[in-house]
């Protein structure tokens, strides 16, 4: 007698196990590097997903329920988000996890994620093959294939006369190297001649040699593909050594903190953007206003996407409880990570960065991307990034 | 391959190499006393380099627990870069006192104190990162008066450039370089610097007192690490709390290169790290960071000792 008693109580709780209700506030996992070198992007993300979680919730969250972000440090290695991975998934319970920051890190930390059946939306990662990993990976961040043409063509709008170009590209860096090679076809066929190319990597800072490079090649536009601490410094030693003329910027460029590594010098710089902080629609608007209200800056593009990250989860939560009948809160959190992830993808999404559209396999189609011009402020740590009319 | 940039080259080369080399001195000082590596030398050096920044500019930026506020004063950037020195020194005791002197006190192994050293490094630089964020930082660039920011020479039809504060950080790490000389060899307290690095023991045997001159040697560590920091940070901004990190590894590289616990080591082995970055072609930029230890892996094959290090003869 006394055995099956035991067995019947271990199933009992084995049954409760499985069956645990997603609870109310539903959690919400960010995985994003708050440590180390990926800091300064990850500290942009946490603010931006802070933003939502306020913003969202005071819209009614999902049908009345609001969400809660549980946020976990990824540091900038693999082993530091496959931590937080499981921390998040097992700890914390969340219905979705947002993250990880960086390209590499997602390869190593989504298949968890994807193996546990939870849907992972990364804000950040732009490599190829991200949305690849599995059934439960999404992306926000597009790739840049539309923009770079543009950002040339206003730049040229403004000097019609530009003939000789130098194109300068972080060769460690996947992502710049990508943007490289559709900025370089671009320059080819609007019927321009690349004087040089120079190679740089996201780690220098010392970028003389390159420099005088471009200023013996005699070019009148310089187009760069790096981030923004090597580019903002290559910026500022481009102008510290006396070259004049156009300067355009890949969407590394597209962050505040250039305005802190290269100060007026800056001032000029044409930017090829995936996201800008006036750019004229509803969501933006409210996302915008609502981040200078709490941190007293315009947002940064890796803030909006943290954001757009938050929106769509909650925009899918809610379409699973209306087309469950069911309250989410009460729903077993097994059963409620697989229909979240059936409803984030396939379906379009009104964002800060304009409408975006998640296919089948939770690739990102963005409709929009802008061109601005850089103009810091007399401080020389602050500026704006002001639109360039089409 | 051309005259020109060869020169070219050779200017940055000498400038970078410079502040290698009072930033590796900072090791070595602490190495030849103690007979370990203060992994917490990187730290002082990033923490040196916001002193410095705090004092000249005194605004902090928009995260972190000191966003939005500004200091009352600013110093010209020579005093900053003397009191950022001096705080970095400050700091160096502080890692003395935390990671080193109670390991030494209860006589526990010297390596232990590697561990400690590490420690402390990763509390000190997330401390800065609570207090400023991780965003960037840089020096304005009306920080040196009214110098032009660059100087820049045609020679047949090529160009030569040479920035400023390169000349500056060249000028500052020769200076340093010889004050420390003269301090080490001319004066009393160098001396018994000398005495307590060659054998604690009869050191305080003789009247000198070991635990001070363990002090002053951490002060003198961290101001040198402070003021290479500051002049990085002057040439490329502060990219972080985490930048020193790299220029800390790098560091081990030059000591262990130029021999380790030899100041002469310390300073040319700087200056070859350094040329070696600066003359290596930009299309390979991206291997700068091997370029200190693949140096050091070839020297090392030839002399174990490093370039300058005196060989340990074992009697047996």
């Amino acid at each position: 007698m006394r055995p099956f008693i035991i067995l019947l109580a271990g199933l009992f709780l084995a049954n409760t196990a499985l069956a645990e209700p997603v609870g109310n506030p539903i959690p919400v996992g960010i995985a994003v590097g708050q440590t180390t070198n990926v800091a300064l992007f990850g500290e942009e993300q946490v603010n931006g997903a802070k933003v939502a979680e306020k913003l969202l919730n005071e819209k009614g969250g999902v049908g009345g329920t609001p969400i809660r972000l549980a946020f976990q440090d990824t540091g900038g290695d693999e082993a530091g988000a496959i931590n937080a991975f499981q921390n998040l998934i097992s700890r914390d319970k969340v219905v979705a996890i947002i993250g990880p920051t960086l390209s590499q890190q997602a390869f190593a930390a989504n298949p968890i994620a994807n193996q546990a059946k939870v849907p992972v939306v990364g804000p950040s990662n732009t490599a190829k093959g991200i949305a690849q990993i599995g059934e439960y990976v999404s992306r926000i961040s597009a790739p840049m294939t539309l923009v770079a043409p543009n950002a040339l063509k206003r730049a040229l709008k403004l000097n019609p006369n530009v003939k000789n170009v130098a194109v300068v590209y972080a060769q460690d860096d996947a992502f710049n190297v990508s943007e490289t090679g559709i900025f370089q076809e671009a320059i080819k066929s609007m019927g321009l001649n690349i004087a040089t190319i120079q190679k740089t990597s996201v780690k220098d800072t010392d970028f003389t040699t390159q420099v005088t490079a471009i200023l013996g090649a005699g070019v009148d536009m310089v187009v760069m593909s790096c981030l923004a601490a090597d580019g903002g410094n290559m910026v500022k030693q481009l102008r510290q050594l006396g070259y004049e003329g156009i300067i355009v910027g890949g969407n590394g460029f597209n962050s505040p903190n250039m305005y802190p590594v290269c100060g007026q010098e800056c001032t000029g710089v044409i930017v090829a953007q995936a996201y800008s902080p006036k750019a004229d629609n509803a969501e933006n608007k409210a996302f915008s206003a609502a981040f200078k209200d709490m941190f007293k800056k315009d947002p940064a593009q890796f803030s909006a996407q943290a954001y757009t990250s938050v929106k769509v989860v909650v925009d899918a939560l809610n379409e699973v409880e209306k087309s469950s009948g069911k309250k989410v809160a009460e729903m077993d959190t097994a059963e409620l990570r697989t229909a979240l992830n059936a409803a984030i993808v396939s379906s379009s999404y009104d964002t800060p960065l304009g409408e975006i559209v998640l296919d089948a396999d939770g690739e990102i189609t963005q409709k929009t991307f802008y061109v601005s011009q850089i103009k810091v402020a007399d401080d020389g740590k602050t500026g704006t990034m002001e639109l360039l009319p089409e | 391959m051309n005259f020109v940039f060869l020169l070219q080259s050779f200017i940055n080369g000498l400038s970078i190499g410079s502040v290698y080399a009072i930033f590796a001195l900072g090791y070595t000082l602490v190495f030849s006393i103690l007979g370990i590596i203060n992994f917490a030398h990187g730290a002082v050096f990033t923490l040196g380099a916001y002193c410095t920044y705090a004092l000249a500019v005194g605004d902090f930026g928009l995260n972190g627990l000191l966003a939005g506020m500004s200091l009352p004063f600013r110093l010209p950037f020579p005093l900053a870069l003397l009191g950022g020195s001096l705080l970095a020194g400050g700091i160096g005791v502080l890692v003395e006192r935390l990671a080193f002197r109670p390991l030494r006190a209860k006589g526990a192994d010297p390596l232990l104190a590697l561990v400690s050293s590490l420690g402390v490094a990763l509390i000190l630089v997330n401390c800065l990162q609570f207090l400023v964020g991780a965003e960037i930082y840089s020096f304005p660039s009306g920080i040196f008066g009214s110098l032009p920011p660059a100087m820049v020479f045609k020679m047949d039809g090529k160009v030569l450039a040479v920035r400023t504060v390169q000349i500056i950080i060249l000028v500052v790490s020769l200076a340093m370089l010889l004050a420390l000389a003269w301090f080490m060899n001319r004066t009393r307290m160098g001396k018994a610097l000398q005495a307590t690095a060659e054998n604690p023991e009869t050191a305080s045997l003789l009247g000198i007192n070991v635990d001070r001159y363990i002090l002053s040697t951490f002060f003198i560590s961290g101001a040198l690490g402070g003021l290479s920091g500051t002049l990085i940070g002057a040439s490329f901004g502060l990219a972080g709390p985490y930048f020193g990190v790299s220029y800390g590894l790098k560091g081990l590289a030059v000591i262990v290169l130029g021999g380790l616990g030899s100041i002469p080591g310390a300073v040319l082995g700087g200056l070859v790290i350094g040329l070696g970055e600066a003359f290596l072609p930009p299309d390979y930029s991206s291997m700068k960071e091997a370029v200190a230890f693949v140096m050091l892996f070839v020297i090392l094959l030839a002399r174990p000792q490093g370039l300058l290090g005196r060989q340990t003869i074992q009697k047996v």
